[in-house]
C-alpha cells in the first residue's frame, strides 16, 4: 500500500463520519466544530490529489473563514440552544433519508458506468499539470484562460460585503405595528401540520 | 277610405301606447282619450261602409297590403288587410260596442289605482280584435288571436292582488292555448297543403281539387279546435265562468260581445273548408248543440250574477255555432251581432247592479232592486227579453232563425233542442230579472242600493236601442240587410221546405219565450218556496252549479297529475340531480382546491425535499438513458 | 497515485448525500446552512478529483471559483439569518411560515 492510499483509507473513514456526527448534532456549536474537522480532511484529500494550493486555501477560507463567521453568528444570536425535536411534518425525516439514499445510488451508479473503478488518474501530474508547481500552473489557468469570471468574482465579493453592511445595519425609525405584532408573536408553539 | 281602412285597428293602438306610458299623468282623461279613438274607428269604420257599399255587390272586397312582415325562402306572408262585408260587420260591431264599453268604464273603474292601464289594455284587446277580423290571411288572423287572448289574460287578472283573479287569468290563458295550438298546427297544414296563407287564394272553391277531402276535413277541425277554446265551446269551456273574476266591462267586451265570437267569425270566414269536409261541419253541429244545452241547464243553478250569465254566453255561442253547422252562417252572424248588444247589455247591467250595491254579486242576497235602480232594472229586462227571443226584439230574429232553419231542413232532432234550450235561456234570465228587482231585498247591501251614474247608464240605454233594433237588420233570413250583404261571403241559404209551417214556427217560439219567463215569475217570484225546493234536490242542484263536475274531472284528470309531474320534475330533477351535479362539481373543485393547497406548507424545508424530489427522478431518468 | 479516482468520487457523493439529508432534516438556519457548505465541499472535492483524473488543471480553476462564490454566500447568508432573527426572534425555519395556505 503507497502512502496515498494509506492516508486515504485513514481520512475517508474521519470524513464522512465527521460529516454524520455534524447532523447528528444537537448544539449548534458543536456541529460546527465536526463541520470543521470535516474541511480538514477534504484540504487533506486535496493534497492526495495533487493540488497543494488549494489545501492551503480551504483551510485558510472555509475552515479558518467561513466557519469562524459561523460560529461568531451563532454566539451572537445565541442559538446554540438545542433543537426542538418533534417533527411537524411527520413524513419529513424518512422521506429525506430515502431520496439520499436514492441520490446516493444514482451517484454510484453514474460514477461506475462513467468512471468505472479502474482508472488511478492521470500519469506525469506533476511534470504536465503541476508543471513550475501548483500555484504557478494555477495561476496560469487562472489568468490566462479564466480572466474575465475571475474578475468577476472579485465584484461578487465587493458585492456580498455591501450587501451584508446594508442587511445589518439597524436603521432608526418608527417600528410599524406589524414588526410590533411580529415581536410578539415571534416564539410560536408549533402547529400541526397535516 | 277604403285605403285608410288600416286606421280602424291603428286607432286604439295609438290609444294603448299614450295610455301605456302616460295614464297615470292623464287621470280621467285617459278613459276619455280611450273611448274618444275608439269612437273615432267606429267613424272611420262607418265611411268605410260607405265606401264599400258603394262597390257593386259583387265586387265588395278590398286587399289592403301594408307591408311585408315575413319573409322566409318561399315563404312569404305580408301585413295585409281585408275589406269585405263579413270583415265589415265585424268591425262595426266591436267598435260600437266597443266604445260604448269604454265610455262605461270611466264611471265603472273610477277610483282604481291603475286606471289608465285599464284603457291601455282594453284599447289593446280592440286593436287585436280588429286586426283578427280584417286579416287577410292566417298568420295575421293568429297575431290577432293571441293577441287578444293576451289582453283576456290581462283583463281578468286585472285585479291581480286576489288570488282567485290570477288564477282565472292562468286558467283562460292556458285553457284557450290547447285550442290555439291545435290551430297554429292547422295554419301550418294549410300552408303545407294548399301552399299559401291567404284567404283570397285559399277561399276560391276550385281549391277544393287541391287535396282530398280528407285533408280539409282535418284542417276544418283543427281550426274548429282553436274556435272550441276562444268560443269556449265543450270541451274548452272551463275557463269563462272563471273569467267572471275580472271588471264588469271586460267580462261584456270580451267574453260575450267580441272575443269569444272570434271562434265564430274564423268557422264563416273558413266555411269553404268546413262544407268540402261534410264531417267537420257535423261536428261544429253537435259541439254546439251539446254546449248550448249543457250551458244553459248549468246556467240554470248559479248563484253568481255574472256566472248566470256567463254560462248563457256558452249556450248562446253554441246556438251560433249550431247555425253554422247547418250552413246558416249568415243567420250566426245574425245571432252574433244581436247577442253582442243585448249580452253586453245584460252584462253591464249587471255591473251597475254590483256598483249600486257596493259590490254585491249573490242573487240569493238581492231583490227588490227596481225600487232603488229603477233605469237598471227596466235596460236589464229589455235585454232579458231580447235574449229570450220574444218576437220584434233582436233576440228573436237572431235566435229563431236559426230554430226555422234547422225546422226547413228536416234536421228535428236539432230543431228540438234548440227548443229545449231556448226554454232553458228564457228560464235562466228570466231567475236572473226576478231574484234580482223582484220581490223584497234579502241582504244588507241590496237594501242600500242606489241607482248608477249616468255616465253608466247612457251606454246601457244605447245597447238597449241595438238589442231592440238590430233585428231590423235580418227581417228575412234570406233577403233581410245583413243576410244579403253577407251573400258573397257566405254563399246564399236555400230555404228548406220541410218541417211545421212558419206560422206554427213563431207561436211556438213565443210560447218558449213567455213560457219560460212566466215558470220563473212563479217559481222564483214568491210561488213557489224555491230555496225549500233547492234544499231537496240539493245533489242535482250542485250538479248543476259546479258545471257538471267537468271543472273537477279535469282537475283530478289533468291538473293534478300535471302538478304532480311538475313538482316531480322541480324537485327531484331541478333540485335533485341538477342543482346537486352543478353544486357537486363546485363542491369538487372546492374540495380540491382544499386538498392541493396543503402542498403550500410555507415550510422551506419541505419545498427543499420537493426539489430533491424531482432532482431524483431526473437523475434517474437520464441515468436509464444512458 | 494509486488510489482509484472512484472512491474519491465516492466519497464526495456520500458527503454531497449526507448534506442534502441534512438541508432536509435540520430546523435550525444556522445548521442548514452548514450542511450547504458540506454539499459544495463534497462538489469540490469531486472536482478536483476530476482535474486529477484529466490531467489538467480547469477542476481546480473551478474549485477556487466555487470557494469564492462559496465565501460571498455564507456572508449574505448569514446576514440574512441575523437579520431575520432581529425581526422575529427566531433562528427556526418552520416559523417562517407565513406564506402557509
Amino acid at each position: 500500500m503507497s502512502a496515498d492510499q494509506i492516508v486515504f483509507w485513514v481520512f475517508a473513514p474521519i470524513s464522512i463520519g465527521s460529516a454524520i456526527a455534524m447532523l447528528f448534532q444537537r448544539n449548534a456549536v458543536h456541529a460546527a466544530l465536526f463541520l470543521i474537522v470535516n474541511f480538514f480532511t477534504i484540504a487533506v484529500f486535496y493534497l492526495v490529489l495533487d493540488a497543494p494550493f488549494l489545501f492551503a486555501v480551504q483551510i485558510i477560507v472555509y475552515a479558518g473563514a467561513i466557519m469562524v463567521l459561523f460560529l461568531f453568528v451563532i454566539m451572537l444570536l445565541g442559538v446554540d440552544r438545542d433543537e426542538v425535536l418533534t417533527e411537524r411534518v411527520w413524513w419529513q425525516r424518512p422521506a429525506a433519508v430515502l431520496l439520499g439514499v436514492g441520490v446516493f445510488a444514482e451517484l454510484f451508479v453514474a460514477i461506475r458506468a462513467g468512471v468505472g473503478f479502474a482508472t488511478k488518474g492521470a500519469d506525469a501530474f506533476a511534470e504536465t499539470a503541476n508543471r513550475g508547481g501548483n500555484p504557478q500552473a494555477l495561476s496560469r489557468v487562472l489568468f490566462r484562460d479564466y480572466l474575465f469570471p475571475f474578475e468577476a468574482t472579485s465584484i461578487l465579493l465587493i458585492l456580498a460585503a455591501i450587501a451584508a453592511i446594508v442587511l445589518a445595519h439597524r436603521r432608526r425609525r418608527a417600528i410599524t405595528r406589524a414588526e410590533r405584532d411580529a415581536e410578539e408573536t415571534a416564539v410560536l408553539e408549533p402547529e400541526v401540520v397535516p | 277610405m277604403l285605403e285608410l281602412a288600416w286606421l280602424v285597428p291603428v286607432l286604439p293602438l295609438v290609444g294603448f301606447v299614450v295610455n301605456l306610458f302616460l295614464g297615470r299623468r292623464l287621470g280621467r282623461a285617459a278613459g276619455w282619450l280611450a273611448s274618444l279613438l275608439m269612437v273615432g274607428s267606429f267613424a272611420l269604420a262607418a265611411l268605410v261602409a260607405r265606401d264599400l257599399l258603394a262597390l257593386p255587390g259583387d265586387e265588395r272586397v278590398h286587399v289592403l297590403h301594408l307591408f311585408d312582415w315575413v319573409q322566409v325562402g318561399t315563404f312569404r306572408v305580408g301585413a295585409d288587410l281585408r275589406v269585405d262585408a263579413l270583415s265589415l260587420t265585424m268591425i262595426l260591431v266591436v267598435t260600437a260596442v266597443g266604445s260604448l264599453i269604454h265610455v262605461y268604464s270611466i264611471g265603472y273603474m273610477e277610483g282604481d289605482p291603475r286606471f289608465g292601464r285599464f284603457f291601455a289594455y282594453l284599447n289593446l284587446f280592440c286593436f287585436f280584435m280588429l286586426t283578427l277580423v280584417l286579416a287577410e290571411n292566417l298568420l295575421v288572423l293568429y297575431l290577432g288571436w293571441e293577441g287578444v287572448g293576451l289582453c283576456s289574460y290581462l283583463l281578468i287578472g286585472f285585479w291581480f292582488e286576489r288570488a282567485s283573479a290570477a288564477n282565472a287569468a292562468k286558467k283562460a290563458f292556458v285553457t284557450t292555448r290547447i285550442g290555439d295550438t291545435f290551430m297554429l298546427v292547422g295554419i301550418a297544414l294549410v300552408f303545407l297543403r294548399l301552399g299559401s296563407l291567404d284567404l283570397s287564394a285559399i277561399l276560391e272553391p276550385e281549391i277544393a281539387g287541391v287535396q282530398p277531402s280528407g285533408v280539409f276535413t282535418i284542417l276544418a277541425l283543427l281550426l274548429f279546435a282553436g274556435a272550441i277554446g276562444k268560443s269556449a265551446q265543450i270541451p274548452l269551456h272551463v275557463w269563462l265562468p272563471d273569467a267572471m273574476e275580472g271588471p264588469t266591462p271586460v267580462s261584456a267586451l270580451i267574453h260575450a260581445a267580441t272575443m269569444v265570437t272570434a271562434g265564430v267569425y274564423l268557422v264563416v270566414r273558413m266555411h269553404l273548408f268546413f262544407e268540402i269536409s261534410g264531417v267537420a261541419l257535423t261536428v261544429v253541429l253537435v259541439v254546439g248543440l251539446v254546449t248550448a244545452l249543457y250551458a244553459g241547464l248549468s246556467a240554470l243553478a248559479q248563484d253568481d250574477i255574472k256566472r248566470v250569465l256567463a254560462y248563457s254566453t256558452i249556450s248562446q255561442l253554441g246556438f251560433m255555432f249550431v247555425a253554422a253547422g247547418l250552413e246558416a252562417y249568415a243567420a250566426a252572424i245574425v245571432m252574433l251581432v244581436a247577442h253582442a248588444a243585448y249580452k253586453a247589455l245584460l252584462f253591464l247591467s249587471a255591473g251597475s247592479v254590483m256598483h249600486g250595491t257596493g259590490g254585491e254579486t249573490d242573487l240569493k242576497l238581492m231583490g227588490g232592486l227596481r225600487h232603488a235602480m229603477p233605469w237598471t232594472a227596466g235596460l236589464m229586462a229589455i235585454g232579458a227579453l231580447a235574449l229570450s227571443g220574444v218576437i220584434g226584439l233582436s233576440g228573436y230574429f237572431a235566435k229563431d232563425s236559426i230554430l226555422a232553419i234547422a225546422s226547413e231542413e228536416g234536421r228535428a232532432l236539432v230543431y228540438w233542442a234548440g227548443v229545449l234550450a231556448a226554454v232553458l235561456s228564457a228560464l235562466y234570465v228570466g231567475r236572473l230579472v226576478v231574484l234580482a228587482f223582484l220581490g223584497e231585498p234579502r241582504g244588507e247591501r241590496a237594501r242600500h242600493a242606489h241607482e248608477s251614474p249616468a255616465i253608466m247608464l247612457v251606454p246601457l240605454g244605447a245597447l238597449a236601442l241595438g238589442a231592440i233594433g238590430l233585428g231590423a237588420l235580418a227581417l228575412d233570413k234570406v233577403t233581410g240587410v245583413l243576410p244579403a250583404l253577407l251573400e258573397p261571403v257566405v254563399g246564399e241559404l236555400e230555404a228548406g221546405t220541410a218541417g211545421l209551417p212558419e206560422p206554427a214556427l213563431i207561436l211556438l217560439s213565443q210560447v218558449v219565450a213567455f213560457g219560460g219567463l212566466l215558470l220563473a215569475w212563479f217559481v222564483y217570484g214568491g210561488g213557489i218556496d224555491w230555496l225549500a225546493l233547492r234544499t231537496r234536490l240539493a245533489s242535482l242542484h250542485r250538479f248543476l252549479n259546479r258545471g257538471m263536475y267537468v271543472d273537477d274531472l279535469y282537475s283530478t284528470l289533468l291538473v293534478a297529475p300535471g302538478k304532480a309531474g311538475s313538482a316531480s320534475l322541480a324537485y327531484v330533477v331541478d333540485l335533485g340531480i341538477v342543482d346537486r351535479t352543478v353544486n357537486g362539481l363546485g363542491a369538487a373543485v372546492q374540495w380540491l382546491a382544499r386538498t392541493g393547497r396543503r402542498v403550500q406548507t410555507g415550510l422551506v424545508r419541505t419545498y427543499a425535499l420537493a426539489f430533491l424530489l424531482g432532482a431524483v427522478v431526473l437523475l434517474a431518468y437520464i441515468g436509464s438513458r444512458i | 497515485m494509486s488510489t482509484p479516482i472512484a472512491y474519491f468520487l465516492l466519497v464526495s457523493a456520500a458527503l454531497f448525500t449526507i448534506g442534502t439529508v441534512g438541508v432536509m432534516v435540520r430546523k435550525n438556519a444556522l445548521l442548514i446552512f452548514m450542511s450547504v457548505e458540506l454539499q459544495l465541499n463534497g462538489v469540490n472535492l469531486a472536482l478536483v478529483a476530476f482535474s486529477r483524473m484529466h490531467g489538467n488543471l480547469v477542476g481546480q480553476a473551478l474549485t477556487f471559483f466555487s470557494m469564492v462564490v462559496a465565501a460571498a454566500e455564507v456572508v449574505v447568508g448569514l446576514a440574512i439569518i441575523v437579520f431575520v432573527f432581529r425581526r422575529r426572534r427566531t433562528a427556526n425555519v418552520d416559523d417562517l411560515s407565513v406564506l402557509r395556505w
